[in-house]
């Protein structure tokens, strides 16, 4: 099983480091989104400094000391879902050139297969929001530039709870596209369902947007969302935080039950595209 | 011991009604070279995707192996080999790596993998193109790597299905040498579909052929072109109009006589070619009939298809007739 397994991450691996400009906009989109989006749009500017405005948003931002490192964390969230967003494409060609039907034909278990795809895009998917964070924190170096300030004193467990976070977030969202890849035969319908979940997941999460600031019902649904789940994980383990209804421990639950359900949906789908017809 | 391939009754319909397959039965010895022979959309593809666990059946059963193919289709890919009839490998890879993955997949280590892959490759004359991207392969070197690909694992049975589709004479010639080659050294038993006639006359112990998802005849090459127990002249009159029937009935040594529509030319059965044609040109040049052309034919698994099928194979797939031997191949995909 595990031999099948590597073979299919080495196989991802091989594919992944041939195509440089794919490996390049992992690097080059935190960056953009950091220097463009963030710099620009930071919401406490709008007022003066001492001004009510002011300080409403820092109460809205619960505790993180200014919009940027709010959106820093968010962008955690944002960068995983854009870098799985086309996992399942991969899956989806193969069945279009006969690759599938060839892997199929051996005697390798469909779990691994599937094992090997996920393992490999879902770590994909996370080290880029890592390097978010990394960028972030290094602005905070650069002159003329916001950075993300995060307390001085984060624990071991801390860290920990949030490399949980971003790894069960990577885990959730390459497996829910991996699963498209698999049961759609289209490339255009794949496309189609990918972007339209794409912004709703982002703007039904607390990413961007302070929580607070939302209209109840989008907070109900903003409140169950994994991109929040994770971001308030980091949150509070970043920033000396208040306000926050749960400890990180709840959320890491939530998003634990997240992860269960979405990979047990992709491994049952899997399973039935690679089953005899 | 069972055999290395049984079916009783396989048959597949498609849903929507289309029945690709009706009803099979064979068997395949173990070290036996099976060639199945039939034109396109006969059902070839069909019964190997159900033979090697990629299609399941709606009527009957198989057994590879002894293994019921159904039951334990894990079991049975485990001990067969398949090469597609469509390409299946992957372009952003090197030769050598498509077949590390396919070698990983099927549970072998790299060490053990490493000297069987090196050996296939340089068997299929891939080498030295080993390293580089099959996105730059040319038909023929596809083709031959999709052949590794059914065998770098070392199956006990292989199935091919069309293998030779878009090889030059030398590929060809090459791959019946190294097929022979595996059952010879390896013991492999072998199961290949094609269109071409002569491949399954070269290649082959015993030969099935398939017209609508049915077997109309089994035996060896032999067996078959005997089974028709004449050699075939062809006839042919300056004047089309000119009725030769019962002039070539009357000649010594025939069997049958058969007019063929629209061009004038008779096929006629004759027990001795050789003895024949001086007797059917005295005999013309005395009733004064003029003739355009005499042919010989020995028979051929052609005439054997003709027979069982009622219709001519090549009418049928004149596109994918074999380039002669010597004459130089276009190397198509
Ligand atoms: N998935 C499918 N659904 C419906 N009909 C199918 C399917 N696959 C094949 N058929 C039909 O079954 C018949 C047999 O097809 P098959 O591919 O087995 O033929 P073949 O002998 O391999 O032909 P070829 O020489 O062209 O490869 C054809 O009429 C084909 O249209
Ligand atoms: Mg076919």
């Amino acid at each position: 099983m595990y031999r099948e397994f590597l073979t299919v991450l080495r196989r991802e691996a091989l594919k992944w480091v041939r195509v440089p400009i794919w490996v390049a906009s992992y690097f080059v989109v935190p960056i953009l989104y950091l220097l463009l989006f963030g710099q620009a749009f930071d919401l406490g500017r709008l007022f003066p400094p001492g001004a009510d405005g002011s300080v409403y948003v820092r109460a809205a931002l619960l505790g993180a000391p200014n919009y940027f490192s709010y959106f820093a964390v968010g962008m955690v969230a944002f960068v995983t879902l854009t870098a799985s967003l086309y996992s399942g494409t991969g899956i989806l060609f193969d069945k279009q050139l006969g690759i599938h039907a060839r892997m199929t034909a051996t005697p390798a278990p469909r779990s691994a297969l599937f094992a090997g795809s996920l393992t490999f895009r879902a770590f994909s998917a996370a080290w880029p929001a890592f390097l978010a964070l990394g960028f972030a924190l290094a602005f905070t170096g650069v002159p003329g530039l916001v950075g993300l300030s995060v307390r001085s004193s984060v624990s071991a467990v801390g860290a920990a709870e949030v490399v949980a976070a971003e790894a069960l977030l990577a885990l959730m969202f390459t497996a829910l596209f991996l699963s498209f890849g698999y049961v759609l035969t289209s490339n255009e319908a794949y496309f189609g369902i990918t972007s339209l979940l794409n912004l709703p997941i982002l703007f039904t999460s607390n990413a961007l947007f302070p929580q607070g600031t939302m209209p109840s019902w989008l907070q109900t649904v903003t409140a169950y969302n994994p991109a929040s789940m994770a971001a308030n994980v980091m949150r509070e383990n970043l920033f000396p935080t208040s306000g926050y209804p749960y400890p990180p421990v709840v959320y890491l639950l939530g998003l634990l039950a997240w992860a269960a359900l979405l990979v047990s949906l992709g491994l049952y789908l899997s399973a039935r595209s690679l089953r005899v017809p | 011991m069972s055999d290395a391939v049984t079916c009783k009754n396989l048959g597949k319909t498609f849903p929507g009604g289309v029945e690709a397959v009706s009803s099979v039965s064979l068997d395949v010895a173990h070290g036996e070279i099976y060639g199945f022979l039939g034109p396109n959309g006969a059902g070839k593809t069909t019964l190997i995707s159900m033979l090697t666990t990629l299609l399941r059946p709606t009527r009957g059963s198989a057994e590879v192996e002894g293994i019921d193919v159904v039951r334990y289709p894990e079991r049975v890919r485990r001990r067969i080999g398949l090469v597609f009839q469509r390409s299946t490998s992957d372009d952003a890879l090197t030769g050598r790596e498509n077949l590390e993955v396919l070698a990983g997949l099927h549970g072998l280590s790299p060490r053990e993998a490493r000297p069987r892959i090196r050996e296939v490759l340089e068997r299929l004359d891939l080498g030295e193109a080993a390293d580089r991207r099959v996105s730059t392969y040319s038909g023929g070197m596809r083709r031959r790597l999709e052949i590794g690909a059914g065998i770098v694992h070392e199956p006990s049975l292989l199935f091919l299905d069309e293998p030779t589709l878009g090889l030059d004479p030398q590929g060809r010639a090459g791959f019946w040498e190294y097929v022979r080659d595996l059952r010879s050294r390896r013991g492999m038993t072998i199961f290949l579909t094609t269109h071409y006639l002569d491949e399954a006359d070269q290649l082959s112990d015993r030969v099935s052929i398939i017209d609508h998802g049915r077997v109309l005849r089994t035996g060896s090459p032999v067996a078959l072109k005997e089974s028709l127990g004449r050699d075939v002249v062809l006839v042919r009159p300056s004047d089309p109009a000119r009725d030769l029937r019962s002039l070539l009935a009357g000649l010594p040594g025939v069997s049958s006589v058969d007019p063929r529509a629209g061009d004038g030319e008779y096929r006629v059965k004759v027990a001795r070619s050789e003895s024949f044609v001086p007797a059917v040109v005295r005999a013309c040049d005395a009733a004064g009939v003029e003739l355009a052309g005499v042919a010989t034919r020995k028979p051929s698994l052609d005439e054997v298809f003709l027979t069982v099928t009622g219709r001519e194979y090549r009418e049928e797939s004149e596109a994918n007739a074999p380039v002669p031997a010597g004459t130089t191949g276009t190397r198509g995909r």
